[in-house]
């Protein structure tokens, strides 16, 4: 990134190669949409091009993308007023490698931690979402929504708790 | 409280994260207190299972959006370096040569006064025509290049207002460019805003002698959830007479789920597209 600051701006993509996926991750766990998904990571990496010479090496390049990220969702958020819920078919991402004898079992657990994840209030499915999808850490995590570690440390386990609840909840059963 | 300082660490223990002293002390608590054990089990239980889940993957066009995205910046700022490298000299060039002493400085402002007079005369003079032609070629290309990358920009803005503004400002692209026809494209099949997609469709019209244009207008038109903007697709492809447009128009004009008015309009285009042949 220190390249692309000094005006090698052609180094963006090999930023873009290495991060686009994960950010793309991040904004549909955040809209459930992917086609403004990817508006929204098109949109971030037009940001660090525009205001690459704001950027302090101090923290990660990651936590940077994140803070910006960040703020065009909420720009956006704010432009529509209601954010867009999560719908209930929203796990189908994609393809699945589980083996056919676990299929049915898994795929219905997959799909109730799905609905529980997606009505966990924003903040928590974001914290949630950095720590275990994104594996950021703690610093860059607190880099990102501007707070204390130690906050983050209490808003992770408080976001995994309560998703917990709504799962085990949603199915009815609760682990021994 | 004990209980809770260990609860708190239970995420970075599922991560691998806790430092090997940190992570005994949680293991040697769990020994004891049969109620964080329960805990421990739970939380791992739901951990592992956020690894199940399916992780949605971009789409190829994204990649080539973004590096689009980042030609027409480049081109731009190299632009402006080159403008910087040429203003730079210039200053300390003039400065050097400006003299210091206020006679000095009254001769050479008479002087150049008189360069002026003179050097006018000259240019007033009829040029030759190929020179002149050669420097306007330079500056139309200059200008349509700026055109381009103004309509560019403006297509990626947040706001609907200004992306209708930049959908306006490529109708001033005289020359037909890919990066604008693909952007245009984009605003088509993805534009959150309805106003948006239809003007881009409007000012896709120009581009109808490019195939790949009508193929991606074709393909557009199952796929569009806004009535307005299929029926704006079916006359923007009649115009172009596109008989390839057939089987896809004639699949919309059977489809049950289609709008009743979508349906007509491609009934009677195929119509027009077959009285045409």
């Amino acid at each position: 990134m220190l390249e692309v600051r000094a005006g090698d701006v052609g180094k963006l993509e090999e930023l873009f190669d290495r991060h686009h996926r994960p950010l793309f991750r991040y904004f549909v766990h955040l809209t459930a949409n992917r086609a403004a998904s990817e508006d929204l990571v098109q949109e971030v990496f037009f940001r660090i091009l525009k205001y690459r010479h704001t950027y302090q090496p101090e923290i990660s390049f990651r936590a940077w993308m994140y803070q910006i990220g960040r703020n065009v969702h909420m720009d956006q958020a704010g432009r529509r007023k209601a954010e867009v819920a999560m719908p209930e078919n929203a796990g189908d991402f994609g393809g699945s490698e589980i083996l056919p004898d676990r299929q049915v079992q898994n795929k219905q657990e997959v799909a109730l931690l799905h609905r529980a994840l997606a009505a966990l209030p924003r903040e928590k499915r974001e914290v949630l979402v950095m720590s275990r999808f994104l594996d950021l850490k703690y610093d860059e995590i607190a880099s990102v929504l501007k707070c204390e570690v130690g906050t983050v440390k209490v808003r992770v386990y408080r976001a995994l708790r309560e998703l917990g609840d709504r799962f085990f909840a949603l199915g009815g059963e609760r682990a021994s | 409280m004990i209980c809770d300082r260990i609860r708190e660490q239970i995420p970075e223990c599922l991560a691998g994260r806790l430092d090997p002293a940190a992570r005994e002390r949680v293991i040697d608590h769990l020994d004891t207190c049969s109620a964080c054990r329960a805990e421990m089990a739970e939380l791992g239980a739901v951990w592992r299972g956020l690894e199940s889940m399916p992780e949605p993957e971009p789409s190829q066009a994204m990649r080539t959006r973004f590096l689009e995205m980042l030609s027409a910046y480049q081109e731009g700022y190299q632009e402006a370096q080159r403008k910087q490298a040429y203003a730079v000299p210039r200053k300390t060039w003039w400065a050097g040569l400006w003299p210091s002493r206020p006679a000095w400085q009254a001769a050479f402002s008479a002087a150049l006064l008189i360069a002026g007079v003179l050097g006018g005369r000259y240019l007033a003079a009829p040029r030759a025509v190929e020179t002149v032609n050669s420097e306007m070629a330079q500056l139309r290309g200059q200008i349509e290049n700026l055109r381009q990358l103004v309509t560019l920009s403006m297509l990626q803005q947040d706001s609907p207002s200004a992306r209708l503004r930049g959908v306006t400002y490529s109708y001033q692209v005289a020359q037909p460019d890919q990066q604008v026809e693909q952007a245009l494209l984009h605003a088509v099949n993805h534009d959150s805003n309805i106003n948006v997609r239809l003007s881009a469709v409007d000012a896709l019209a120009k581009f109808g002698n490019n195939p790949e244009v009508r193929r991606a207008l074709v393909d557009s038109l199952p796929v569009q959830d806004s009535p307005l903007v299929q029926i704006a697709l079916i006359d923007l492809l009649v115009q172009f007479n596109d008989k390839d447009a057939a089987p896809e128009l004639r699949k919309l004009a059977q489809d049950g789920q289609a709008n009743p008015e979508v349906r007509q309009r491609a009934s009677a285009s195929l119509q027009k597209l077959e009285v045409s042949r």
